[in-house]
């Protein structure tokens, strides 16, 4: 144990660390308040991220344990963890609120979020190494490992900024306030006025299609008309506009249309980092399995 | 094309493919490939004959799953067959789909269902096609691997090789389905990824033949440990499809049960 070189057993010793850390964490500072990572915070953690990749890659000809991370052995126990608390969040039921069992909340379970960050910066170093020594045929394996990174990065630094706004507009009645998650109201600079609700159903009366004709009134003097439907939604001014709901009593008769609003600033760079997984996964497919043998 | 008729396209398409498998016995490989294709153009022709009278693609029960997961265990049979030549996997492949075809004719689970506005997508089709796909090579894996457990020291280096790119092919098509189901979700939904207990399990299933993949490269001579964990993986996969609408942790929470009244 410990000698060089490490094999997986230093890994699965170092997770077991990380996990314990985790716990400590969660015994002092309790679950993880994610939203205390809104703007510009979760900005100073890229940075930090940036500036931990930076200088854990300088220093790996110099540290034994940062060129070891850069191995396949390394990634097995670290995805093992991974794995198997996510199976544990899949087998137990997740739940909001407070004061809530730590494994009820995985996601705010501080050694979940360490293995998964080690993860992540596994994955980095990784990519990080076989970018600098480019080469063509490299570029599976930077897409797959970058790609996950940039993704699950912008998506959990992005996620306390996200907003998420419920607007109810009556028939003919321009509607600009609209709720947010804790109920309080809020003004998302854009006003809603319904023309029409739709809604048609099958034979047996399950619904087959809701839509909202709408016009939308923004501050800067745009006057967008469209059509907003499930699985159809509108863009204006950086917000998404989707169909939420509707009066379920009156049902085709709905005097009112419920609608979504959401922004998501980092969303860029989420599809970025999907975009880079596709393309990773058809390269996973066509380059990197291994060539047939055939006796 | 209903559901009644689906006993004599079924019918006639397990017969072609049992005499591909047969002729694949008998090393005769234009008649294997002919046999195959006839069969599943046979079992396509219904899956399109339902797909236009339902007026929507038959995606959305377990019962139309399972239909296209019976289609694609011989695409993923004859795939293996004209690139390692296996004499076997044609009939593997045709046993299993005819398991599927079976559980579909005594089990048919409520198929005429009209579709929900939440699944009107053009994301709907590649999201449960590629899905489908997937599980079909992960199966073939699964069982590649017990093969290898039980021979032991019997096992060859073309046997891990085919498992390998099983795996391989398998993980980028599941890849393929959890993010165009991201994509999809983004568009229906507002957010690209929730931790629906759908989501959480296909998550986990993800992470465990990731853990696959890169113990193979970290160990290649580990590869009965390789071949446990594919059973492993393969357990969360099931979970994943069906098991989850027997979990008490998803139950009444995940927006993914469509079937489920």
């Amino acid at each position: 144990m410990w000698g060089k070189p490490w094999t997986m057993k230093e890994g699965f010793l170092i997770g077991g660390g990380l996990f314990v850390t985790g716990v400590l964490l969660q015994v002092a500072l309790g679950p993880a308040q994610w939203r205390l990572l809104s703007w510009p915070v979760n900005l100073i953690m890229l940075f930090l991220l940036l500036a931990v990749i930076g200088v854990v890659f300088a220093l790996r000809k110099r540290v034994y344990a940062f060129e070891w991370m850069m191995h396949a052995g390394a990634a097995v126990p670290c995805l093992t963890y991974a794995a198997a608390l996510t199976i544990l969040m899949g087998l137990l039921p997740q739940v909001k609120g407070e004061g809530v069992p730590w494994l009820s909340q995985m996601l705010r379970f501080w050694p979940f979020i360490l293995i998964w960050s080690w993860m992540l910066l596994i994955s980095a170093l990784a990519a990080l190494n076989h970018l600098l020594r480019w080469k063509v045929k490299e570029i599976p394996f930077i897409l797959n490992h970058l790609g996950v990174v940039v993704a699950i990065v912008s998506a959990t630094l992005g996620n306390a900024d996200v907003q998420r706004l419920q607007l109810t507009a009556f028939t003919g009645e321009p509607e600009w306030r609209a709720v947010n998650d804790d109920g309080a109201v809020v003004e998302p600079g854009l006003a809603i006025e319904l023309h029409q609700f739709t809604m048609e159903e099958y034979p047996d009366h399950t619904p087959k299609r809701f839509a909202s004709d709408i016009t939308v009134y923004t501050e800067n003097g745009k006057n967008v008309r469209g059509v907003v439907e499930v699985n159809k939604p509108l863009k204006v001014n950086g917000w998404k506009i989707y169909q939420y709901g509707y009066d379920s009593v009156r049902g085709t008769e709905s005097p009112y249309s419920v609608f979504q609003l959401v922004r998501d600033p980092w969303i860029f760079w989420v599809y970025l980092g999907i975009f880079m997984m596709i393309a990773g996964a058809l390269c996973l497919m066509l380059f990197m399995a291994p060539k047939p043998v055939r006796s | 094309m209903s559901w009644d008729s689906f006993i004599w396209f079924a019918s006639v398409a397990v017969l072609l493919w049992a005499a591909g498998a047969f002729f694949a016995w008998k090393g005769r490989r234009a008649l294997v490939y002919a046999c195959t294709l006839a069969g599943l153009a046979v079992f396509f022709a219904f899956i399109l004959g339902l797909w236009i009278s339902f007026e929507r693609p038959p995606l959305r029960t377990m019962g139309e799953t399972r239909l296209w997961y019976s289609f694609f265990l011989p695409v993923a049979g004859i795939i293996v067959y004209s690139r390692w030549r296996y004499k076997w996997i044609l009939s593997f492949s045709t046993l299993l789909a005819l398991v599927f075809i079976c559980v579909n004719l005594f089990k048919p689970e409520i198929h005429s269902k009209s579709l929900m506005p939440a699944l009107q997508s053009p994301w709907f089709a590649p999201h449960v096609i590629v899905y489908m796909f997937s599980y079909a090579l992960l199966g073939a894996a699964f069982v590649m691997a017990v093969y290898m457990l039980i021979r032991k020291q019997k096992t060859t280096e073309k046997e891990i090789n085919l498992t390998d790119n099983l795996v391989y092919v398998g993980l980028a098509f599941l890849t393929f389905g959890m993010l165009f189901g991201a994509l999809w979700a983004k568009e229906a939904w507002g957010s690209y990824w929730t931790w629906d207990p759908k989501e959480t399990w296909a998550a986990a299933t993800w992470l465990c033949y990731l853990v696959y993949l890169h113990l193979r490269k970290a160990r290649p001579d580990a590869w009965r440990g390789a071949c446990i964990l594919l059973l492993v993986s393969f357990v969360c996969l099931q979970i994943c499809w069906w098991g989850i609408n027997y979990l008490p942790s998803a139950q009444g929470l995940s927006i993914h049960t469509y079937n489920v009244k």
